[in-house]
């Protein structure tokens, strides 16, 4: 895997609503914990504005897209609750930094995405393209 | 469902399922990523779109008090995001009207659409609590 990404990464925030299990005080300093970790972050030009995704929504799906379903979005530990976008080159740069999400003793996963300079689907297109040539060559 | 809600901070679609590279030819894989790049470009001039990228088939999962580092399934995995438009538009009517638009539903896309939080949900379900208990 190539470490190197102009483009920067992707953080997506996978979990349930483990914040409704935890007292006020605790959760309180979670918070403050989140804001100060972002907002260094963000002065130390890492990070740009993320933001939490609220625990409802949709999901579009059918052929002419008429399929129209609730989440889950609250229960799912899958469930995306918020993603943040790192504008650092390296992949090793953006686990440092999820790695330091306070989130994390709370059950919080992360995913770290390096954000496609092409899209993927176009650089298929191009291999198979080529693979045909191959062999009608 | 409630999907008449106003949301001042946009939405955000996430594509779902967009490894479409089985079964298709080289040709219909162009028109396809042709199409989502013209939509994408059109949703953008319209200032309907704000920001949006593909994310490569690659990278890790971070979990665990101890912090441990995985490698996702990312390209097999029908589940796995492949890529997200940030949407400037005020109602998840609207938001949902876009995500039907996509030229890779046909392929098996699916497209999640998520308001976006103001302020943290977190932050603001323990002032109400807060507001509550005064």
């Amino acid at each position: 895997m190539s470490t190197q990404n102009q483009n920067g990464y992707m953080l997506l925030y996978r979990s349930d609503e483990w914040y409704e299990a935890l007292s006020h005080k605790e959760l309180q300093k979670v918070i403050n914990q989140n804001k100060a970790w972002i907002d260094r972050l963000t002065a130390q030009g890492k990070a740009r504005p993320g933001h939490a995704l609220e625990r409802k929504g949709a999901i579009v799906s059918g052929k002419k897209g008429r399929v129209l379903s609730d989440g889950p979005f609250a229960e799912s530990k899958e469930a995306i609750g918020g993603y943040l976008l790192l504008d650092v080159e390296t992949l090793e740069e953006a686990i440092a930094i999820a790695q330091s999400s306070p989130s994390l003793a709370y059950g919080t996963s992360v995913e770290v995405r390096p954000l496609a300079e092409e899209c993927p689907l176009d650089v298929r297109a191009r291999e198979l393209a080529r693979e045909e040539q191959l062999v009608h060559a | 469902m409630s999907t008449q809600n106003q949301n001042q901070n946009g939405y955000m679609l996430l594509f779902r399922g967009t490894d479409l590279r089985k079964g298709l030819s080289p040709e219909e894989l162009q028109k396809v990523t042709d199409n989502l790049m013209n939509w994408f470009k059109r949703l953008t001039e319209e200032g309907k779109a704000v920001a949006g990228n593909p994310l490569e088939r690659e990278g890790k999962i971070v979990a665990g008090k101890d912090r441990v580092v995985s490698d996702g399934p990312f390209a097999e995995s029908k589940e796995a995001v492949g890529g997200y438009f940030l949407l400037d538009v005020a109602t998840m009517d609207e938001a949902v009207a876009i995500a039907r638009e996509c030229p890779g539903l046909p392929y098996g896309i699916r497209v999640e659409v998520r308001p976006v939080a103001g302020e943290c949900p977190i932050a603001a379900d323990i002032r109400a609590e807060a507001q509550f208990a005064v």
